[in-house]
């Protein structure tokens, strides 16, 4: 294991290697823990639902927090129009979470510290949110761009800041999660390398900042999941509900 | 029967209670790193965007670097309508 703090992010084929046309699309460890916090979320949800007791346990009070956070989130941020939406929202939600907290057990991989991850999870949303808004407003989606009260010769000018602002949606959602999650990863590995070079007496400090640490990153892990959430609602909201 | 109505009332003052603690529990769940991030993340999305638009259109105009320059600056506009949009969202959800 080398004590470089990078390394934890390398991606490797496991597997023969598979192509199609030019495109690798060999199995990576970043498939494989794709796979297995997707597998997570689905027995979690199976073993939670499966009996549904009036005093509930552990997994079933989960699931159950799960889904009434994600529901009045909607309904809170997009109203009663965006519910059709929340079979979308709440698999996005479990999807970041468990690939966020399964990143924070040692020796796995965190699959939203690539910006390639997350950038295709927001560019899903941003095309399905543009496609959305255009099927229930038509050409009309395009008032977006256009705030009411503004001056004729500042219009052009008006239109094209707020192209730009639109399409930085996707790329300040994907950088949020991605930059969240690798310096949080980083700063750990870079403080768990301290207590080692530091030895038994030095390394007392770096290590109880190392469990401090451990604690932020899995409120951040949270928090970046319900921020990634919430956003989505927001667009849907703007794509539901136009105002102006 | 007594029980029963007993019951009742306890459950409506714990689901009131239950409201009130989700709500405020909403509302202080954004730590001050998280928000630092949120609004420096929405400053750089725009300004990228705005500079790759401008590259792009250099490139389809034949005009390097202008576009790229004045397309630079109208980011950096978005960016900080951008900014300006989500402290005013930050702001309303504190309320």
């Amino acid at each position: 294991m080398s004590t470089n703090p990078m390394h934890q992010f390398n991606v490797y084929r496991i597997g023969p290697e598979i192509n199609l046309g030019n495109v690798d699309i060999s199995f990576t460890n970043a498939s494989l823990f794709m796979i297995i916090s997707a597998l997570t979320i689905v027995s979690v949800l199976f073993v939670g639902t499966r009996r549904k007791a009036i005093v509930p346990t552990k997994i079933q009070l989960l699931t159950e927090l799960s889904y009434t956070l994600v529901s009045k989130m909607i309904s809170d941020t997009a109203g009663l129009k965006a519910k059709p939406y929340f079979p979308f929202v709440f698999s996005l939600f479990m999807f970041v979470l468990f690939c966020n907290m399964l990143g924070m057990l040692p020796y796995s991989f965190t699959v939203t510290s690539h910006i390639i991850v997350t950038f295709a999870l927001a560019a899903i949303i941003f095309l399905g949110v543009t496609i959305i808004g255009f099927v229930n407003h038509g050409i009309g989606y395009l008032k977006l761009f256009i705030p009411s009260g503004v001056p004729l010769f500042l219009l052009p000018l008006i239109v094209i800041i707020e192209i730009i602002s639109y399409l930085s949606r996707p790329v300040s959602l994907s950088v949020r999660l991605f930059a969240n999650m690798m310096a949080g990863h980083t700063m750990l590995k870079v403080f768990g390398g301290f207590v080692i070079s530091l030895g038994v007496l030095g390394g007392l400090l770096p290590l109880s900042f190392t469990v401090a640490l451990t604690g932020l990153e899995i409120l951040i892990a949270f928090l970046q999941a319900y921020v990634f959430a919430i956003l989505t609602c927001i667009y849907l909201n703007d794509a539901l509900n136009l105002k102006h | 029967m007594k029980k029963f109505s007993e019951l009742s009332t306890r459950l409506k003052i714990a689901k009131k209670k239950a409201n009130k603690n989700s709500f405020n529990g909403n509302k202080k769940s954004s730590s001050a790193l998280g928000t630092a991030l949120k609004l420096s993340t929405e400053m750089v999305a725009a300004v990228f965007v705005g500079s790759i638009i401008g590259f792009i259109l250099d490139n389809w105009f034949d005009s390097k670097p202008w576009l790229t320059v004045i397309f630079f600056f109208v980011g950096a506009v978005a960016g900080i309508l951008n900014v300006i949009r989500s402290a005013k969202l930050m702001q309303k959800n504190n309320d």
